[in-house]
């Protein structure tokens, strides 16, 4: 399908600055993101800050009858999102390495973080 | 295309410097709600970029007693021309 | 312009409904359309009617329904959110057996393509949490 047959695509950023489970903005941001991929919009999901906890591999959330929000992020791909980011700068301040994070992350640094805001239609920052 | 940066938290949250990680030259800051306790830290307004204008909710610092003591940066605006800046800008991004 | 806007947090909790309250009445004060609220999360509290508050204070709900009714606002309490925290609207109450309805009618309970939608039809989206 080409861009031309959907007009109404717009391009939305999702900046999830939050560490799972503690509250629940990380599950908003997540099923704001799918619901916009479910609706074929262009979405950018960026971890940034404390939400780079969220994509840490080997959570278990039934240790605090919670669902695990990491196998959770794991749909992303399945519902199509693709362009899913970690900030390197966020990684570095919490001693996080790239082999510790959930596959199919790119980490990118700050100033691709700020073109993608700038690109954006619409920016989901939470 | 610019955008306008709302901060709602205080200066505990650290949401300014996240925001300054990312903001573009040109963008715009408003801060409200407890956010508006930014813009009583003249030092850690000296941050932002030169290119970045600065905002603070008129309401919000007469309610926290700290209109007076913002820094001269720091423009005071109402409500309503917190909508107007809305319209000056391409998007908001929202930092709570 | 067509704003829309986003409510994350409970009234009373902390500021930030009370802001989109007074935001949204100066959009429309100012001639623009708002496309529509949506009340996400936490913010679904801001539809519910079986609230009472001191005589002093700001029914914020009620200040939201009357805002909503007076000027037909499109608004929106996304399901998910609105389920689990005990916000319905008669239909939800009917078809889990709960009776009650305890949202105002002026809000619509659907799910999140009207946020989508909002995004994609609105020039300026606005989120308060």
């Amino acid at each position: 399908m080409t861009e031309n047959s959907k007009p109404q695509k717009s391009r939305i950023t999702f900046i999830s600055r939050a560490a799972p489970y503690g509250q629940n903005k990380a599950n908003l941001c997540l099923d704001m993101a799918l619901a916009s991929a479910v609706f074929e919009q262009d979405v950018n999901y960026i971890f940034f800050g404390d939400g780079v906890y969220q994509i840490l591999k080997g959570q278990d959330g039934s240790a605090i009858e919670s669902k695990t929000l990491g196998n959770a992020l794991e749909t992303l791909e399945l519902y199509g999102i693709e362009k899913i980011y970690a900030d390197r700068q966020s990684l570095e301040e919490r001693d996080i390495s790239e082999p510790e994070l959930l596959s199919g992350m790119q980490i990118v640094d700050s100033d691709s973080i700020a073109k993608m805001i700038e690109s954006s239609d619409t920016v989901f920052n939470l | 295309m610019t955008c306008l940066h709302t901060i709602s938290k205080s200066p505990d949250t650290q949401l300014l410097e996240s925001c300054l990680k990312i903001i573009a030259s040109g963008d715009a800051i408003l801060f409200i709600e407890d956010g508006s306790y930014y813009a009583n830290s003249a030092r850690k307004l000296e941050a932002i970029d030169k290119t970045c204008k600065i905002y603070g909710l008129r309401e919000d610092m007469l309610a926290r007693a700290i209109l007076t003591r913002a820094a001269d940066s720091v423009e005071l605006i109402d409500t309503a021309r917190f909508v107007k800046l809305c319209c000056d800008h391409d998007k908001i991004v929202s930092w709570f | 312009m067509k704003f829309s806007i986003v409510i994350y947090a409970a009234p009373y909790s902390s500021e930030a409904a009370s802001s989109a309250l007074r935001f949204a009445r100066s959009v429309i004060d100012q001639g623009h359309e708002l496309y529509r609220l949506f009340f996400f999360g936490d913010g679904v509290h801001n539809a519910s009617q079986l609230t009472v508050v001191a005589q002093d204070e700001n029914n914020l709900q009620q200040q939201w329904n009357d805002l909503i009714e007076e000027h037909s606002i499109d608004s929106v309490i996304c399901v998910s959110s609105a389920l689990r925290r005990g916000v319905l609207n008669q239909t939800e109450a009917d078809r889990h057996d709960l009776g009650t309805a305890s949202a105002y009618t002026s809000s619509e309970v659907a799910g999140l393509g009207q946020l989508v939608d909002a995004a994609i039809h609105s020039d300026r989206l606005v989120n308060f949490g």
